[in-house]
């Protein structure tokens, strides 16, 4: 694809989006692959007695003290930022060259995280050993992982008064989310929304609300994708119960439902990734998703079938968070490179890419602003569809909807709320 | 398989020497000692080792947050059983279906080529394992393509209206299976080639001679010798199907989960190592026991040596 300001070229654009995959879609291979290698340094670190335990604690201003080094190393997401071809044909990536451009520091950018848990258990037997990941910057979901980074510090607290752009853009709920008050260790990078997707090919009759979702009249037999990690929080939210504020007795009230759900045989899978090819093949006529994949395909990759759609219930919103692991090499270029993402031009141009929620206020008009330049260019397609993107309350949410239908997630703090969560939902998707 | 342990010893009952000769009996004897240091020093790094670490973090207790410890845990591994048994059965039945299937395929068509392929034996035992030069997961993906609710199998059948708008393939236990056996086809065809391949065709017609008919030539000559192929063929697919998991993740649904991926689940997404080791040890010596089992009923010295010379 071409830098779209430079070379206009709507269609490509349109066409190079439809073949990519979605970034947290991407096949669960990937993790599998990984799973082998991972086996043994996680055996090695456990066999350690698990390094040291307790919190290291680090001094942020001494840390983030010194110049910039001259190399960063980013991990994050498959197809989860802006990209472009060089006129040799190099794939690149825009908002990371003008970066280098701009300060002199080179990013080598990794694809390396296909899910929160694998990830963490590739980097944490180094972690417990004192040792570095070979990571500066790492993209991780709120939850369990990136709690325990925090707890244990292994991820660096950040320096606050070093990120200028962050403290003019970033919206207000990201300066200060829940599971970091003041947004002390991290800084979203994207964010989203998890409910529910449909293929109005395969269903038989509009899907409205959660127990429809185990509506064999509605629904064909084994026809239905749920997200392992995310339904937990969904499904409480749709009975009326706040996730963030759930004990015990209301997991087990969710389970109840998810068991009854399985019961019907109207489930397909589990799934922690891939529901999206089973969406786009037609295996599964609804699933659960997560707001930037449905979006995508419907917006840009011409699935003018899938929606993307919030039950009666509500849903949940989660952030995918940058942070700066400890013992990294490069804290200062880090941090730079994270309040980068919050510069409003860079910041919409991922989105642009992405289609999921950016943390950055400016970005809506961004969108306007490109939509505006591409009508004066005569891409009409293209400007419609950010036009419509622009109202769409799946990427610019309104404050009224999230108040109203959105929850955040429910935010483990102990290994024995830990423990207790894995007894009551393991026996679900274990089957 | 470890060959040390069914060959002849290094240094064998060595016959009454003189004095004169204790030299040359040391020597033999170190000599020995160093011929199998290889072997022993591979099984050290690569067997006892990580043997011996997945035991201990299976003996461990704690959690991801303050991180584990060594503490005599042995309740892990009650811990790990309990409610568990139903994914030990499954993979136990799915592997042995996984055997079973293998050896049914494998077997004619191998059979064919040792005895009719002639000048191009090579080249069509190479077109058996041609697929198997693709990478193994892109194998199994392409499978959940092919199989797809409306793929490019059932797609046109269902629009003739040859099956119901709601058959399926994928997700359910056929399709891991299917996913299996045609995995691991290769792991049962070397064996069995080689063994059949060893066979002399003059035993055939001798048995033929004797008035023999084609069936019981086969029943009595073929079946016989070709025994070390079957148990090395069962014993390489039985194995490693049964601690798999990727077919079950990728073509199953719910309800088809193997111990593989209770495994899986416990190392990879919740970070309990000692219950993963708990479970991947209770898994192991299980098998050990039903290979045990099996090599008393079918195998004899010969049927192992065969076994570990073809793995």
């Amino acid at each position: 694809m071409s830098e779209r300001n430079e070379q206009p070229d709507p269609d490509a654009i349109q066409a190079m989006m439809r073949h990519r995959l979605t970034r947290r879609g991407f096949l669960r291979t990937a993790g599998m692959g990984v799973a082998g290698g991972v086996a043994i340094p996680s055996l090695l670190a456990a066999c350690g007695g698990g390094g040291t335990s307790g919190k290291k604690i680090w001094d942020a201003k001494e840390i983030f003290s010194g110049q910039p080094g001259d190399m960063i190393n980013f991990a994050n997401w498959p197809l989860y930022i802006d990209k472009a071809k060089d006129p040799d044909g190099n794939v690149y990536y825009p908002s990371l060259a003008k970066f280098t451009k701009e300060t002199d520091i080179q990013v080598t950018y990794k694809e390396a995280i296909q899910d929160n848990p694998v990830f963490f258990g590739k980097i944490q037997p180094q972690l417990s050993a004192g040792q570095p990941t070979g990571w500066d910057i790492i993209v991780m979901s709120n939850g369990w992982e990136s709690y325990v980074m925090m707890e244990r510090g292994w991820v660096y607290p950040l320096d606050t008064s070093k990120r200028p752009t962050f403290d003019q853009y970033a919206v207000g709920w990201a300066k200060d989310p829940n599971y970091d008050p003041g947004a002390a260790h991290t800084m979203v990078y994207q964010w989203g929304l998890t409910s529910i997707a449909v293929n109005h090919d395969l269903v038989t009759a509009p899907i409205t609300k959660l127990d429809d979702l185990m509506d064999t009249k509605k629904l064909p037999p084994a026809s239905v994708g749920m997200l392992v990690d995310d339904m937990k929080d969904f499904v409480m939210k749709n009975l009326g119960i706040d996730p963030v504020t759930s004990g015990p007795p209301e997991w087990k009230e969710a389970a109840a439902w998810l068991l009854k759900q399985r019961d019907t045989g109207v489930v397909r899978g589990y799934y922690s990734q891939g529901y999206t090819d089973e969406l786009t093949a037609g295996n599964v006529a609804a699933s659960m998703a997560w707001s930037g994949d449905v979006v995508y395909y419907n917006v840009w990759g011409g699935y003018s079938n899938l929606e993307f759609l919030v039950p009666e219930g509500g849903c949940c919103a989660w952030a995918d968070n940058m942070m700066i692991p400890a013992y990294a090499a490069n804290p200062v270029g880090a941090l730079e490179l994270m309040d980068w993402y919050y510069r409003p031009d860079i910041a919409t141009d991922l989105q642009i890419w992405v289609m999921y929620m950016s943390p950055c206020t400016a970005t809506k008009q961004g969108f306007l602003d490109e939509a505006q330049a591409a009508e004066e260019k005569g891409w009409k397609g293209y400007a419609s569809k950010l036009y419509t993107s622009a109202k769409s309350e799946f990427i610019f949410p309104s404050d009224e909807f999230m108040s109203q239908e959105v929850s955040w997630m429910r935010q483990l703090k102990t290994q024995d709320e830990k423990d207790e969560w894995d007894a009551i939902f393991e026996p679900i998707s274990e089957h | 398989m470890a060959t040390t342990s069914v060959r002849e010893p290094p240094v064998g009952p060595l016959p009454p020497v003189r004095r004169s000769a204790w030299g040359i009996t040391a020597r033999r004897r170190l000599a020995g000692y160093g011929l199998a240091a290889p072997g022993v020093l591979w099984l050290l790094l690569f067997f006892l080792i990580p043997a011996i670490m997945m035991v201990y973090t299976s003996l461990q207790s704690g959690g991801a947050l303050e991180g584990y410890s060594f503490t005599w845990a042995w309740g892990n591994y009650a811990e790990a059983l309990s409610g568990r048994g139903v994914f030990f059965g499954r993979s136990l039945e799915f592997s042995l279906l996984t055997a079973l299937g293998t050896m049914v395929l494998a077997f004619p068509a191998v059979y064919w080529i040792a005895f009719y392929g002639g000048r191009r034996k090579s080249t069509l035992l190479f077109m058996i394992l041609l697929p198997y030069f693709v990478s193994f997961m892109i194998r199994t993906v392409m499978w959940k393509f092919i199989l797809g609710d409306n793929g490019p199998l059932l797609g046109p059948l269902k629009d003739w209206h040859l099956l119901p708008t709601n058959f399926r393939v994928l997700a359910t236990p056929f399709a891991v299976v299917l996913g299996l056996i045609y995995n691991y086809l290769p792991f049962s065809a070397l064996p069995l080639y080689v063994a059949l391949e060893r066979i002399d065709p003059a035993l055939i017609e001798a048995a033929k001679d004797l008035f023999a008919n084609r069936t019981q030539a086969f029943l009595r000559v073929v079946l016989p010798l070709s025994l070390p192929g079957v148990f090395a063929a069962t014993l390489l697919t039985f194995v490693p199907a049964t601690g798999d998991y990727v077919e079950a993740e990728l073509l199953g649904g719910t309800g088809n989960y193997m111990i593989g991926n209770i495994i899986q689940g416990e190392f990879l997404i919740r970070a309990r190592y000692p219950t993963a080791a708990a479970l991947s040890i209770m898994l192991m010596l299980g098998m050990v026991i039903l290979t045990s089992i099996y090599a008393r009923f079918l195998g004899t010295e010969d049927e192992v040596v065969a076994a570990a010379v073809t793995a």
